[in-house]
C-alpha cells in the first residue's frame, strides 16, 4: 500500500521528503517557494508545509486519484520556474535580453566535440533495432560500460558486463533501485545539501523517502572543512530515524557532490561503507560526475576503485538530453531485479549503440573530450571564482562539477529562506536563473548553487547581471527593518 | 462473467477448485522436498571437497561463491516452500518455481499471473519478512515480486534470445510467432532511418529535455494524429506526451488514475502487457469482462463485447466493494484483430461516462489494418467525444512502424490534470532526444508514409496473412479473419483432450520443444482453453519453416490423442 502523506504536519512517518528531520523553519511554503524549483534540480516537496499537494487532492480534483494528486503536484511546482524560463530564454542574437540560465547542471561547454562525435550510424542496425532491447539490453554495451568503468574507475580487477545494467538515466536508477530495495515508506539516508531531484525519483513509484543527514558551513571539531560528511553525523541521523519509527535501508552519496563540488577521499569512503556495513544499509554512489573532475590536484576515487561489494550507480558525458545512465552491483539479486524494471526504463537500440561506440572511442575521449573538457571547465571556473572573489563573496569548489556553491548569506537581510527566495526571484527578475539552497534541502539559508559550464560570452553575461543584483542589494536596502538585520549578517561573515 | 485479476481474492472460485488444488500443491510440496533434498546433497559434497582443497586459494574462492549460489538456491526453495503452503492455506494459486526442472507443472492455472497475486496489498505479505529474509537479505519483498514476475513472465522470450532462428546461421534457432512484431517491412525503414535528414545533432538535443517530449516531436505527433486518426479539429500538441514506450504511458496512467487496489474495466482475451503493467508499479487489480467464443443470440459474434457484458462485470465488481476507475479498450484488438465499428465505440464510451469511468484506449495497431473492407475509427475521429476530460489515447510507433527498440509511446489526452501528472514521470521513461529527433522525420514524412510506406506494408500484411490463413484453413484450424493486426487468433481446441488449460500448456511446451513459439490463450486471460495467437508479420521464408514445424507438432499431438483414445476405450 502506498502510505500517502497526510494533511498533519505532526505526522513525519507519512511524509515522503525528508520531513521527519526538518525543522520548522523550512516550512516557509509559499507560493514563492515553489517556483525555485525548476527543472533538473527538483525542490523537494513540503508536504508538512504550506505547499501541501494533500491540499490539491482533496480540493475537488475528481479526474486524479489521489496518488495521482501528488504527482502532479512534482509537475505544476517544477512547471512554474522552468517556465518563466522557457518564455524568454537567452539568445544572443534572437533575445539578448532573455535570462541566463546558470541554474541546471548541464555541461554546455563540449557540445561541439560531442555533436561532431556521436554522428555515425549503425551499419548492422537490424542487430541494434532489436525486438525490444530494453526487455534485454544488448549485452555489447554493458560490456562497453564494464570496459570503460574498469578503466576510468581504475577497478583493481576488471569490472563485470554481468553486473552491469543500463537504463534511461540516472533518474530512472533512483527509481528502480528504491523500488526493488525499499518497501513503501522507508528510506535512504543523504548527506544535505544534495542533488533535489531524488527526492522525486525515489518516490514516484517507489514511495521512498529521503532521510537528510544535515551538513553544517560551519568548520568545528573533528571537521576539517565545511560541509564535511562525518560517520558521527550519519550515526546521529540514522539514529533519529530509527528513534522515529523510520526504517532506512541504505544510504545515497554523490561523488563527486552536487552541489558542494566536494570529492571524498579513499578513506572517507571507506569510513562511509563501513558505517553502512555495520547497519546492514545498501550504498548507492551516484557519480555522475566522475569524469568532470577539472583539477588533477583534487584526487578524485571512484568507489569502484576500492574492494569491496557496493551498489554504486554511475553515469557520465555531458549529455543529459540521451537519457543514459548505468548501474554497477556486484549483488546480482539487485542486478537482476533492477533489470527487471527495465521494460519501462529502456533506451532506444540507436542510442544504445551510439553510446557503445562513444564508449569504445578511448582514443578520442583520452586525447580530445577530456582534456579539451576539463581545460574549458577549468577556464569557466577560474573566470567565475575571480569574479566571486572581486565581490568578497565565499565559496566552495574543489575542482569537480559544473557548479560553485556560493555563501550569499550577507546578502539576506534575515537569515530565513523566505528571503532566500526574494533574493532568487531578484536574480530571476535581473534576468538570470540560479538555484537556491533550499532546492537542495541546504538548512542554512543563503545558499546557492552557480553553474558554470557554459559558453563564455553566457558566462560574462550572467556574472554581470549577478553583480548587478549583489550590489543593487547592499546599496539600497528595500526597508529599515531588513537592513538592520542586515548589518548583523554582515558582521557574521 | 467477470473475474478478477491482479491481488484477487476469489471467495467463490475459490471454493470450487479447493479439492483439485490441494492435489496439485500436494504433488508440488513433493517435488520440492525432492528438489530441496538432492540441493541439500549437493551443497553438502560441495563443503566437504572444499575442504580437501582449503590450501588452494583460488579454489577456496570459487568454491565459496558455489556455496553461497547453492544457500541462494535453497532460501528460494524454501520461499517457495513456505509462499506454497500459504497459497495452499489461503485457497490461492499456484506459484513460480525458478527451478527449470519443475517449470511444466507451473501455470496450471492463474498462469503466469499467479505472480500478480503475490502483490503487496495481499494477506501473503504480512508473512513477507520471514521469506525475504530466507531469499535474499537484499531486495525489499516487491523488489522480490517484481523479480520473479519479470521472470516467470518472460522465460519463453529468454530462452528465444539465446538460441535465436537464422536462415543461414541458426536454422535450427527457436522461431518466434508469439512476440506481435512486424518484422515486414525492415528493409523501407532501414532505408528511410538511414538517409542524411536522421543524423541530425544540435544542442538542445543532449540537453535535458522538456520531460513531456520535445516541442518539435509534440507539435509532430499532434498533426500526425490529427491526419490518420481523421481528427475533425486540429488536435493540440499541448495534450500530447511522449514516453519510452506504452508500457510506461499505460504504467503511469495507472499510477495517477488509480490508488492502488483500484481497478480497471478490460475484456478478455487481452494484451497480457497490461496486467504486467498493472500490477507491477501501480498495483491496480484489472477486472476481467470475458467474452465468448460461441455465438448465440446475446452473443451475435465471437468474442463480441456489448454494454450488456461490461454492465454486468461492473455491478459485480461493485458489489464486491470495488472501486472501478476505468474501462481499457484496444482498437484493433490484440489478439482478436477485431476493429470496432464507430457505433459500438460510442456505446462504449456512453457506458464510461453513464459510470463516469475514465477510458484508456490503445490504437497502437491503427495502421494495420489491410483489409480495405474494413475501417478503423480512432475514437479522436468522433465529431464529440462523450466524455472527453475521461478518455485517454495511447498510440506508439512499434507495431505500425516496426520500430519497437526505438521505445516511443505517446498518450493524447485532453485533460490536462492527467497530461501534468503522467508528465511528472518524464525524468523515469524519457527518451533520448537524437531517438525524438529522428521520430519527428519520420511522422513528418507524410509523402514516403502514404506513397511508399503504408501500401507496401499492407501488401505484405495481406500476402502474409493470406498464406498463413489458407495453411490454417487446409488443416481444418478455426480461426478469427478480422483484417487487422499482426497475428491470427485460432482455436486448437480439437488438439486438447480433456480440453483444460493444463493441456494447452503441454501444447505449448510441444511447441517449444520443436522450436516455436506461439502465445497461448491463458497468457491473454481466455477464459476458454485452447487458444493461441500467432504472428504472421514476418519474412515468407520464416513463416513457411514456422508452419512446418507447427504442423509437426499437431500431427505428433493428434498421434497422442489417437493413442490416448486408444487407451481410454480399452480401460472401458
Amino acid at each position: 500500500m502506498f502510505t500517502l502523506p497526510q494533511k498533519e504536519s505532526k505526522a513525519p512517518t507519512t511524509c515522503p521528503g525528508p520531513a521527519s528531520t526538518q525543522d520548522l523553519d523550512s516550512n516557509h511554503g509559499d507560493g514563492l517557494e515553489r517556483e525555485c524549483s525548476r527543472k533538473p534540480d527538483w525542490k523537494l516537496p513540503e508536504f508538512c508545509g504550506g505547499g501541501d499537494p494533500t491540499a490539491t487532492a482533496s480540493s475537488g480534483s475528481s479526474h486524479l486519484s489521489s496518488r495521482g494528486s501528488i504527482i502532479k503536484w512534482f509537475w505544476d511546482s517544477a512547471e512554474e520556474g522552468y517556465r518563466t524560463y522557457h518564455m524568454d530564454e537567452y539568445d544572443e542574437d534572437k533575445n539578448p535580453s532573455g535570462i541566463i540560465n546558470m541554474g541546471t547542471s548541464e555541461n554546455k561547454l563540449c557540445f561541439d566535440l560531442l555533436s561532431r562525435r556521436p554522428r555515425t550510424m549503425p551499419r548492422v542496425w537490424g542487430r541494434w533495432r532489436g525486438p525490444c532491447p530494453s526487455l534485454c539490453p544488448n549485452f555489447s554495451l554493458r560490456e562497453e560500460v564494464a570496459r570503460f568503468l574498469s578503466f576510468y574507475c581504475k577497478s583493481p580487477a576488471p569490472l563485470k558486463p554481468e553486473n552491469v545494467v543500463v537504463l534511461n538515466g540516472c533518474a530512472s536508477l533512483f527509481s528502480a533501485l528504491a523500488t526493488v530495495l525499499c518497501e513503501v515508506g522507508e528510506a535512504f539516508l543523504i548527506p544535505a545539501p544534495y542533488y533535489g531531484a531524488i527526492t522525486q525519483h525515489v518516490y514516484l513509484y517507489g514511495g521512498v523517502r529521503l532521510v537528510c543527514v544535515y551538513l553544517d558551513s560551519e568548520v568545528t571539531g573533528l571537521d576539517t572543512r565545511p560541509f564535511q560528511l562525518t560517520v558521527e553525523k550519519l550515526e546521529m541521523a540514522l539514529q533519529r530515524a530509527n528513534f522515529e519509527g523510520v526504517k532506512v535501508k541504505g544510504l545515497i552519496l554523490i561523488n563527486p557532490q552536487n552541489p558542494l563540488g566536494d570529492i571524498y577521499s579513499p578513506g572517507e569512503l571507506r569510513d562511509y561503507l563501513e558505517f553502512a556495513k555495520r547497519h546492514k544499509l545498501h550504498v548507492m554512489v551516484d557519480e555522475v560526475y566522475m569524469l568532470s573532475v577539472f583539477e588533477k590536484s583534487a584526487g578524485y576515487h571512484s568507489v569502484l576503485s576500492l574492494e569491496g561489494r557496493v551498489e554504486p550507480a554511475s553515469c557520465d558525458f555531458g549529455m543529459s538530453g540521451l537519457r543514459f545512465g548505468t548501474l554497477y552491483t556486484e549483488n546480482r539479486d539487485v542486478a537482476t531485479a533492477v533489470a527487471s524494471l527495465c521494460r519501462y526504463h529502456g533506451l532506444s537500440g540507436l542510442v544504445q549503440y551510439q553510446m557503445a561506440q562513444l564508449l569504445r572511442d578511448r582514443d578520442w575521449i583520452n586525447h580530445v573530450y577530456l582534456p579539451e573538457n576539463h581545460a574549458r571547465l577549468k577556464a569557466a571556473y577560474t573566470y567565475v571564482s575571480g569574479e566571486l572573489r572581486a565581490l568578497g563573496i565565499p565559496f566552495l569548489s574543489r575542482g569537480a562539477g559544473f557548479f560553485i556553491w556560493v555563501d550569499l548569506r550577507k546578502y539576506l537581510p534575515e537569515a530565513t529562506f523566505k528571503e532566500e527566495m526574494l533574493l532568487w526571484r531578484r536574480f530571476l527578475d535581473n534576468k538570470v536563473l540560479l538555484s537556491c539552497g533550499k532546492a537542495f534541502q541546504c538548512k542554512e539559508p543563503g545558499w546557492f548553487r552557480l553553474v558554470f559550464s557554459d559558453k563564455a560570452h553566457r558566462l560574462c553575461l550572467g556574472m554581470q547581471r549577478v553583480r548587478q543584483v549583489l550590489e543593487a542589494k547592499s546599496q539600497v536596502p528595500d526597508d529599515p527593518a531588513s537592513c538592520q538585520s542586515q548589518e548583523s549578517g554582515n558582521q557574521r561573515r | 462473467m467477470s473475474h478478477r485479476l491482479g491481488m484477487f481474492r476469489m471467495p467463490s472460485a475459490q471454493m470450487r477448485g479447493q479439492g483439485l488444488r490441494n492435489q496439485r500443491i500436494h504433488t508440488h510440496l513433493m517435488e520440492m522436498m525432492l528438489h530441496l533434498k538432492q540441493t541439500i546433497e549437493k551443497n553438502l559434497m560441495h563443503l566437504t571437497t572444499r575442504h580437501l582443497q582449503q590450501d588452494l586459494v583460488l579454489e577456496e574462492q570459487r568454491h565459496s561463491q558455489a556455496a553461497s549460489e547453492q544457500e541462494a538456491l535453497l532460501g528460494r526453495l524454501m520461499y517457495q516452500l513456505v509462499n506454497l503452503l500459504q497459497s495452499g492455506a489461503m485457497g490461492g494459486l499456484g506459484l513460480q518455481p525458478s527451478c527449470p526442472s519443475l517449470d511444466v507443472r507451473r501455470d496450471v492455472r492463474g498462469g503466469q499471473w499467479a505472480q500478480s497475486s503475490r502483490q503487496p496489498d495481499w494477506p501473503v505479505h504480512q508473512l513477507s519478512d520471514p521469506e525475504a529474509t530466507f531469499v535474499s537479505q537484499h531486495l525489499s519483498s516487491r523488489g522480490i515480486d517484481i523479480s520473479a514476475l519479470y521472470h516467470s513472465s518472460f522465460q519463453d522470450y529468454k530462452i528465444y534470445q539465446r538460441d535465436k532462428y537464422h536462415e543461414d546461421k541458426n536454422t535450427m534457432g527457436f522461431i518466434n510467432l508469439g512476440l506481435s512484431e512486424n518484422k515486414l517491412c525492415l528493409d523501407l525503414m532501414t532505408e528511410r532511418l538511414s538517409q542524411s535528414d536522421m543524423n541530425y545533432i544540435e544542442d538542445a538535443l543532449l540537453q535535458y529535455p522538456d520531460w513531456r517530449g520535445q516541442p518539435f516531436l509534440r507539435e509532430e505527433v499532434a498533426r500526425f494524429l490529427t491526419y490518420y486518426c481523421k481528427v475533425p479539429d486540429q488536435l493540440d500538441p499541448e495534450n500530447v506526451v511522449v514516453l519510452n514506450g506504452c508500457s510506461s504511458v499505460f504504467s503511469t496512467l495507472a499510477m495517477v488514475l488509480c490508488d492502488p487496489g483500484e481497478a480497471f474495466l478490460i475484456p478478455a482475451p487481452f494484451y497480457g502487457g497490461f496486467a504486467f503493467s498493472a500490477c507491477l508499479y501501480s498495483k491496480v487489480e484489472l477486472i476481467l469482462v470475458h467474452l465468448d467464443s460461441e455465438v448465440t443470440d446475446a452473443n451475435p459474434n465471437p468474442f463480441q463485447l456489448t454494454v450488456d457484458k461490461l454492465e454486468q462485470a461492473l455491478l459485480e465488481a461493485r458489489l464486491t466493494g470495488k472501486k472501478v476507475r476505468g474501462l481499457i479498450l484496444i482498437n484493433p484488438q490484440n489478439p482478436l484483430g477485431d476493429v470496432y465499428s464507430r457505433d459500438s465505440l460510442q456505446e462504449y464510451l456512453e457506458f464510461a461516462k453513464r459510470y463516469h469511468l475514465h477510458v484508456i484506449i490503445d490504437e497502437i495497431y491503427m495502421l494495420s489494418v489491410f483489409d480495405e473492407f474494413i475501417t478503423f475509427h480512432s475514437i479522436l475521429s468522433m465529431e464529440s467525444l462523450p466524455d472527453p476530460n475521461r478518455t485517454h489515447v495511447i498510440w506508439g510507433t512499434s507495431k505500425d512502424f516496426g520500430i519497437s527498440g526505438f521505445r516511443f509511446g505517446v498518450l493524447y489526452t485532453h485533460n490536462r490534470e492527467v497530461a501534468s501528472a503522467v508528465s511528472s514521470f518524464g525524468y523515469l521513461h524519457g527518451i533520448s532526444g537524437i531517438a525524438q529527433h529522428k521520430l519527428c522525420r519520420l511522422l513528418q514524412d507524410r509523402e514516403w508514409i502514404d506513397k511508399v510506406y503504408l501500401p507496401t506494408y499492407r501488401s505484405r500484411l495481406q500476402i502474409a496473412h493470406g498464406y498463413m490463413t489458407k495453411k490454417l484453413e487446409a488443416l481444418g484450424i478455426p480461426f478469427l479473419n478480422r483484417g487487422s493486426g499482426l497475428y491470427i487468433w485460432m482455436n486448437l481446441k480439437m488438439y486438447l483432450e480433456p480440453c483444460t488449460f493444463e493441456e494447452e500448456l503441454l501444447l505449448h511446451r510441444r511447441f517449444l520443444d520443436n522450436k516455436l513459439i506461439l502465445s497461448r490463450g491463458r497468457t491473454y486471460m481466455c477464459k476458454e482453453p485452447g487458444w493461441f495467437r500467432i504472428t504472421f508479420a514476418d519474412k515468407p521464408l520464416l513463416l513457411k519453416q514456422a508452419m512446418h514445424r507447427f504442423y509437426q507438432v499437431l500431427s505428433e499431438q493428434k498421434q497422442d490423442l489417437i493413442v490416448k483414445q486408444l487407451e481410454n476405450a480399452q480401460r472401458e
